[in-house]
């Protein structure tokens, strides 16, 4: 598909007018393919969140366009807004924010019932999804009863129930323990790799990098810096491209965290560049 | 696309399991509206029972003309001393179509109970042509004047049995029957033979109404035109509009009084139920939000909110129903004279007050969540 994954033109958002006018994203423009995962970072009050609430069709741009798979969605009516974000788009929370009433499995299947699935469809469905993120003894369980890294499991189960083409993440690590941390990092790495969303997080962890495709620095609504992010081969490290060893072998550039690394990969066919 | 709407039975669901969520809550919820739907269920029964009682007489009684004094429309004004002409008796009886007339001559009375008085509805009429007791709990019927027949719940409020004697204008009369659902609030009945009642109230051949079966092949309607045509002195009414008009005067005496309490019952109900949702759904705003920015339309919203107010108030309901007969039977046990009759059309009107209650509380918490924006529940 050509126009296949997100693609953000001069976007702009202004908040009031005249002396009291703050621009919170100014002329921002950003493309993300599918299976890509892109990392926003960038100080309180940068502009993240009015960043994600636009891409994710919660907040009209000021100026600018948002295209996902080719359907251009700044200008779209609110009156269709709802239905893209429940097929277009996948939304992961800071705080989880499970319905309490509802158990595991319902949590899921309610915006597949949403999207327009019968009860059925959407309980298996849901469990299907449970299943295969781990989950398939919790199906039953209040969210109360979960971990911080089982609820947020069950978060990225709603938010991928509906196949979106878009996973938004806002601050998906930041209230869980190293470990479940880790754990999100890994499941939103393979919602990309291995389903082929584009998956957008805006984060202050730091170590979300390391799964990241890319990493843009946002301040003062803008961005300033573009990482390049690489995996190293050999120890499986995330490493910026452009601070990092490389090396080339048959052809292809390889990125390392060190010499050792590079020398272990490359052996005697070693090119360093 | 879809509708991003949930199914049918879905948004009750969510409903139901929200409300059982914080169950004490729903209890308050449910006992609030059930003591709403029980007090305008008992106010609409008790009023139901008066409007029985005070055409009971009536209703029991064979015929289905009545002749009144002139100007008389109904027998609750009976005792305000208007008679109908002397010889209307005659007239009636040898009117063309009559089958049967029953002569009464009604007044109120204060009786001494014992140390007590109160003021009774007192029937004379003749054991030979009817318009006594329709339902004798014990005893008999007078046979001679200084016997009657008094409302069992009266006799048992004063202890008075059978073979007693009761004083009436310096008259002493003995209780010889008990009648049973002759009792109201408005006054029990006393039958005693006409000719008694004559002499207590100073009448002689005096009568306050005659109650008229036409003979077959008469229309009551036909029958009332020519005693009116016989009677131009008196008002001949079918039995149906007296009664309707006895039901009239007492709704013009207690209505504006019922309907206030009803309501105000309503109002509280409605509160009760708009108060629960109202903090039920700012509670849960973050959630609602959540459900919002994944795409459900304002409308599912509007259904879960409402379908909670539906159940809370659905469960209220039934519960205040319930309520309602237990209030009127032990009010029917300790004051037999609170007549209680909490029918079909009561039941029919404390569900839709019900239902009202609930789309009257729901309407400010589902404007609230209509009205949530969705971008509230990110982080900023």
């Amino acid at each position: 598909m050509p126009n296949a994954g997100l693609r953000v033109s001069h976007l702009t958002k202004r908040f009031g007018s005249g002396d009291t006018e703050v621009v919170a994203v100014r002329d921002v423009s950003l493309e993300v393919a599918p299976g890509e995962v892109v990392l926003i970072m960038g100080p309180s009050g940068s502009g993240k969140s009015t960043l994600l609430l636009m891409l994710g069709g919660l907040l009209k741009p000021t100026e600018g366009t948002i295209t996902l798979d080719g359907l251009e969605l700044s200008s779209l009516s609110e009156n269709r807004l709802p239905d893209i974000r429940l097929h277009s788009f996948g939304f992961i929370f800071q705080d989880f924010n499970l319905l309490s009433a509802l158990n595991v499995q319902d949590n899921v299947a309610i915006a597949a019932e949403l999207a327009g699935a019968g009860r059925k469809a959407a309980v298996a469905k849901a469990a299907a999804l449970l299943t295969e993120l781990g989950l398939g003894r919790r199906l039953h369980f209040s969210p109360e009863k979960l971990s911080g890294g089982e609820k947020q499991r069950v978060a990225i189960a709603r938010a991928l129930v509906n196949n979106p083409a878009l996973i938004l993440a806002d601050e998906p690590t930041a209230n869980l323990d190293s470990s479940h941390g880790h754990e999100t990092m890994r499941l939103l790495r393979d919602i990309a790799s291995e389903r082929g969303r584009s998956v957008v997080i805006v984060s202050h962890d730091a170590r979300i990098k390391d799964i990241a495709d890319r990493v843009l620095w946002l301040e003062d609504g803008q961005f300033k810096r573009v990482v390049e992010m690489a995996t190293d081969p050999v120890c499986r490290m995330s490493v910026e491209r452009e601070l990092a060893v490389t090396g080339v072998r048959d052809g292809e550039t390889y990125y390392f965290c060190a010499n050792g690394c590079r020398d272990e990969f490359l052996g005697a066919k070693a090119v360093p560049v | 696309m879809t509708v991003a709407a949930l199914s049918f039975g879905s948004a009750p669901r969510l409903a139901f399991l929200n409300l059982v969520q914080d169950k004490l809550r729903l209890i308050l919820s449910v006992v609030g509206i059930a003591l709403a739907v029980m007090l305008i269920l008992f106010l609409l029964g008790l009023r139901a029972g008066l409007f029985e009682s005070v055409r009971a007489y009536m209703a029991n009684t064979p015929g289905s003309v009545v002749v009144l004094p002139q100007g008389v429309k109904g027998t609750v004004a009976a005792g305000s001393g208007e008679y109908l002409p002397a010889g209307a008796a005659e007239t009636i009886a040898g009117t063309a179509g009559v089958a049967r007339a029953i002569p009464i001559l009604q007044t109120r009375a204060m009786p001494q109970f014992h140390s007590k008085k109160e003021a009774v509805y007192l029937v004379g009429y003749d054991p030979a042509l009817g318009g006594g007791a329709w339902d004798l709990a014990k005893g008999r019927e007078p046979s001679a004047d200084d016997e009657i027949v008094l409302d069992r719940v009266l006799a048992d409020r004063h202890n008075f049995a059978i073979g007693d004697t009761l004083m009436m204008s310096g008259v002493a009369l003995k209780v010889v029957g008990l009648s049973k659902g002759t009792s109201s609030l408005s006054g029990s009945y006393v039958f005693a033979r006409k000719s008694m009642v004559e002499t207590l109230t100073l009448s002689p051949g005096a009568l306050s109404a005659v109650v008229v079966t036409p003979a077959p092949g008469t229309a009551a309607g036909d029958l009332t035109a020519a005693l009116q045509r016989s009677l131009p002195e008196a008002s001949v009414l079918l039995k149906s509009q007296v009664m309707d008009n006895d039901q009239q005067t007492l709704a013009t005496m207690i209505d504006s009084v019922l309907m206030l309490m009803i309501g105000a019952a309503f109002v509280v109900g409605a509160l009760v139920v708009g108060m629960v949702l109202y903090t039920a759904t700012i509670e849960r705003r973050a959630e609602y939000g959540i459900l919002k920015a994944i795409g459900a339309r304002g409308g599912a919203l509007y259904r879960v909110t409402l379908s909670q107010a539906v159940i809370a108030a659905g469960l209220g309901v039934l519960v205040g129903i319930g309520f309602a007969y237990l209030m009127g039977s032990l009010v029917q046990t300790l004051k037999p004279s609170f007549p209680v009759s909490i029918g079909p059309s009561a039941i029919v009107l404390a569900v839709g007050a019900g239902l009202v209650m609930a789309l009257l509380g729901a309407l400010i918490p589902a404007r609230s969540v209509v009205r949530l924006a969705p971008a509230e529940v990110f982080r900023r």
